[in-house]
């Protein structure tokens, strides 16, 4: 098996030691004009190390000074571990210079810039790793802007297997014969580390999508593929954030939280990771193990295991859909020692939902989109939260959140029309309804036309699924053949191409919101009645077919219509995370209240606000029905009145009428002063009394 | 309901570690599994997250796949509907495999079409047109090869159909009772439902079914319950002098 295996660190070591190789001599043949080294042929190689140097001074006096002083005072500050400092270079300087100078080209190239990294206090490992610090932001500049060839995704690997392998592995420096690995000192910005563990698997996810395209590739790149079978595998992949997660301890970490949670005198988060391993201690690998698991759930869906994907939450899942995340700071201070970005808290959500609407639980899915969307509505009445004033990743989150809402239109059907669950958050709803409406309008009413909504927002709103396999580039016979198979194929005009694995899942979930596509109509005719015959309600349902071929009489269509029934019962019950009773319908806020323990946990609880029993051959329906809430309106009147009375309290008279009418110029110079006055105008002159209420009354209806 | 799903109480401690650890991607432990799901076959358990562990290890090493295995992983899952378990199964199906490392001919391309339609009439309560498909002489290599090993297959289709029966209806017809149960003779019907604690009327028409959470329907008014947190601004107020 040449694959890397996930149970043992030492085969991970080979294998990462390899790809280094492979990465030196790959580099050596990176040069700036790719052209005349085929030319030039083997020739070149001996004198390549010359040339190289020579061509890198030229483009090191090419760099803007600007660019060049960047980079010496960004190594400078993560030489300083100065976090202040290196969340700015990050988060605003890298940026601003890309529009600037890089917006169509690459950044200069690691080699380029490695002279101006010498100093005294920098150790030949210091700038070894500012180097693939820096290659990480190289590669994801070519990622986002740029079109990435075959070296940059095969570098863009090597390099994020050389970080990792650097993080989990480097041996510790005051024992070198140990051997034994040992913390990183780094200091990075959590932004930063979210977006490692994000590209590396964007990254994949790219990768795999354009290696499943057999039919464009060149010669040189199907070359390369044959030999590079292990480069973004999925295994490899799964290694890294399996063993990011064991050597931070992320998960035991969490577990001990909890059990401090609530105890008298819990000890400080700090002291809790300290205590668990020398790792946990640091905040570069909690945080890193903790979107490592947030990975891990990404990849998994990616690949098609929606059970996988909620199962690694196990630990994790609880504190984020617990309605602590960010943007919903509750007292459970302890929770807060993780870290929480806003984009993380969205692609999360969006990942867990997804899963939860593949495993038919719609419920759930629902709550967790509510949660979201909320969260997002608030972000955006923020108008520039601070670090996501840049564009692109505001406008990356803005994405995610349309895709999630898009996925809320769609479960938002699937639970059928009257269920408590459409109501869960009238906000939500009508912000659905705006964007996706049409859709949602098809998708209610059933049949054929539904299941072309379904289809429409799927694509648009599922996740890149990827295939977990290459294709067999290193078996040109296999590789031929299926070049052939799929080319037939394709000629014959059948259907997208069985590997395809976002086609594949969207005929399940098609097979699974088609098989619901007659309820809507069902459920209309149910409402009318307390009791009807099952013959009467064939007869109903036999009038609204339109084809005249699906028409069947008598007994045959009685029996469809009830076993029809019998599909509806099911599909008003449903998997919830929430306990039953409590939360049936009257409870307005069920998105904050989840239960303990795995996301796969849940029970049996009725979805659907009519119920149905049926005796031999008669239908007995009962509904249950919403009392009038009044509760929201008045809690919502009464304190907007209190914001006026306090407005009111807080306002001084108006000048010019106090001091005309009480002829007492002195009075209005101070606050205080027209506040005194106020009680005695009050009392006195009532005239001047309603015009203080009418003014503040229409400030505040004008603020609501 | 859902941690008998997660953890079925027959699994053994090996497979537990097998399905929540990280050993679960070892191709080298994908014999234990396969022994599991046979074991599974013979004595009519059923562990999902198992059976999905060894689709995983299918789907990252190609070279273990055994579509005999993922045929019967996928008709042990037939017998979960409604869960949502064949779905799940057949996500991890990953491309076409190619078949040149088996010595026969593949029978999951050929079948895969067939479960699907089978489990489809399922998760639509067809249960008739199931049993019609099920004994069609069309699916005779799937009842020959397959499910007769399966012990209780037909036992475990009956399951979904009781289910379904079970929460919609509190009388029925004998009649539609064993069409949907695929008994045909009255004396199996009645061993199958004393079986059930179920009742037959007095001419033998008509099964009584039990009171159960689901066919006991009562129309309710809900109203709308006043949690503290939602006052605590009005409550603030009323504190402050």
């Amino acid at each position: 098996m040449s694959r890397p295996t996930l149970w043992s660190t030492a085969d991970m070591d080979e294998d990462l030691a390899d790809a280094v190789d492979v990465q030196l001599s790959m580099y050596a043949q990176q040069g700036q004009n790719p052209a005349i080294y085929d030319q030039l042929g083997t020739q070149i190689e001996q004198l390549e190390p010359l040339l190289a140097i020579q061509q890198h001074m030229a483009a090191l006096a090419a760099v803007p000074d600007v660019v060049k002083s960047f980079v010496v005072s960004f190594h400078q500050a993560i030489l300083n571990r100065d976090l202040p400092s290196i969340t700015m270079f990050y988060t605003t300087t890298f940026p601003k210079l890309t529009d600037r100078f890089y917006s169509r080209t690459e950044w200069p190239e690691p080699e380029v810039i490695a002279p101006l990294l010498s100093s005294n206090e920098a150790t030949e490992d210091h700038i070894h790793i500012f180097l693939v610090l820096y290659r990480d932001l190289y590669y994801r500049h070519v990622y986002s802007r740029l079109q990435p060839n075959i070296d940059d995704r095969f570098h863009s690997y090597e390099n994020s297997c050389e970080l990792f392998n650097y993080l989990l592995n480097s041996p510790s420096s005051a024992d070198d014969e140990s051997d034994e690995p040992a913390p990183v000192d780094l200091v990075l910005p959590e932004q930063w580390l979210w977006d490692i563990i994000d590209e590396f698997i964007y990254q994949f996810q790219v990768f795999c999508s354009w290696r499943s395209k057999v039919k464009s590739k060149t010669d040189d790149e199907l070359m390369m593929l044959a030999d590079g079978t292990g480069v973004w595998s999925s295994y490899s992949v799964l290694n890294v954030l399996y063993s990011l997660i064991q050597k931070s301890k992320i998960n035991e970490y969490i577990v001990a939280l909890k059990e401090e949670q609530g105890k008298e005198g819990a000890r400080p988060a700090e002291e809790i990771a300290e205590s668990i391993s020398p790792y946990t201690a640091l905040p570069l690998y909690r945080t890193l193990g903790y979107f490592s698991v947030l990975g891990l759930l990404r990849v998994h869906v990616l690949l098609g295991d929606f059970t996988l994907g909620l199962k690694v939450m196990d630990q994790v899942g609880e504190f984020l859909l617990g309605g602590s995340g960010f943007g919903a700071k509750t007292n459970k201070s302890s929770y807060t020692a993780l870290p929480t970005l806003p984009a993380t808290h969205i692609s999360t959500h969006y990942y867990v939902g997804f899963c939860y609407m593949m495993l038919r639980r719609y419920p759930d899915a629902l709550r967790t989109f509510v949660t979201v969307l909320n969260f997002f509505q608030r972000m955006q009445r923020m108008r520039s939260y601070s670090g996501y004033e840049r564009k692109d990743q505001y406008d990356q989150i803005a994405k995610t959140a349309d895709r999630t809402l898009a996925l809320y239109a769609m479960c938002h059907s699937l639970v059928l029309p009257g269920s408590p669950f459409t109501r869960l958050d009238d906000n939500v709803t009508n912000t659905a309804k705006e964007r996706y409406g049409e859709q949602m309008g098809r998708m209610s009413r059933g049949g054929s036309e539904a299941l072309i909504a379904f289809e429409e927002l799927f694509l648009y709103a599922c996740p890149k699924f990827i295939n977990a396999n290459s294709p067999p580039y290193d078996d040109p016979e296999a590789l031929a053949s299926l070049l052939n198979v799929d080319s037939a194929e394709t000629t014959e005009g059948s259907s997208p191409l069985p590997t395809d694995p976002t086609h594949r899942h969207l005929r399940l979930f098609l097979a699974s919101a088609g098989a619901q596509s007659p309820l809507p109509t069902l459920r209309s005719f149910l409402h009318l009645y307390t009791s009807l015959t099952t013959e009467k309600l064939s007869s109903f349902l036999d009038l609204v077919k339109v084809d005249e071929s699906d028409k069947v009489e008598g007994a045959e269509a009685e029996e469809e219509a009830i076993q029809e029934m019998m599909v509806l019962k099911q599909n008003s019950k449903s998997l919830s995370r929430v306990q039953g009773k409590a939360d049936k319908g009257n409870d307005t806020i069920p998105a904050g209240v989840t239960a303990r323990g795995s996301l796969l946990e849940g029970e049996m609880i009725s979805t659907s606000d009519l119920n149905f029993v049926i005796d031999d051959n008669t239908i007995h329906i009962a509904e249950s029905t919403i009392g009038r809430r009044y509760a929201g309106w008045f809690i919502k009147n009464t304190e907007r009145s209190q914001r006026v009375l306090d407005e009111i309290r807080g306002s001084p008279l108006p000048r010019g009428k106090m001091g005309q009418k009480q002829g007492l110029p002195g009075t209005v110079a101070t606050d205080s002063v027209a506040h005194a006055g106020l009680e005695v105008s009050a009392q006195k002159k009532a005239p001047t009394k309603t015009v203080a209420w009418g003014g503040a009354g229409t400030r505040a209806t004008t603020d609501a | 309901m859902a941690a008998s799903w997660i953890s079925p109480p027959t699994r053994t401690e090996l497979i537990e570690n097998l399905v929540s650890g990280v050993d679960r991607y070892n191709p080298s432990n994908v014999g234990i599994l396969e022994d599991y799901l046979y074991h599974q076959i013979r004595s009519q358990e059923y562990d999902c997250l198992a059976n999905l562990a060894i689709l995983k290890l299918y789907q990252f090493n190609p070279d273990l796949y055994n579509p005999d295995v993922v045929i019967n992983i996928l008709i042990k899952a037939l017998g979960a509907s409604p869960l949502p378990d064949f779905n799940l199964c057949i996500s991890l199906l990953d491309e076409r495999l190619s078949n040149a490392t088996l010595d026969e001919p593949d029978p999951l391309p050929s079948l895969l079409p067939v479960l699907h339609g089978l489990h489809l009439l399922l998760y639509r309560c067809r249960f008739p047109a199931f049993w019609r498909a099920y004994r069609s002489d069309q699916l005779e290599g799937l009842r020959d090869n397959y499910t007769v090993e399966c012990a209780g297959f037909e036992d475990s289709i009956r399951e979904v159909v009781i289910r379904a029966v079970k929460s919609t209806f509190t009388r029925i017809g004998t009649e539609r009772l064993s069409l949907y149960l695929d008994l045909d003779s009255p004396e199996e019907l009645k061993v199958y439902i004393d079986k059930l604690g179920w009742t037959l009327n007095s001419e033998g028409t008509v099964v009584n079914i039990p009171p159960n959470p689901d066919n006991q329907i009562e129309a309710i008014v809900v109203q709308e319950s006043i949690k503290l947190p939602q006052l605590t601004k009005v409550i603030s107020q009323a504190a402050k002098p």
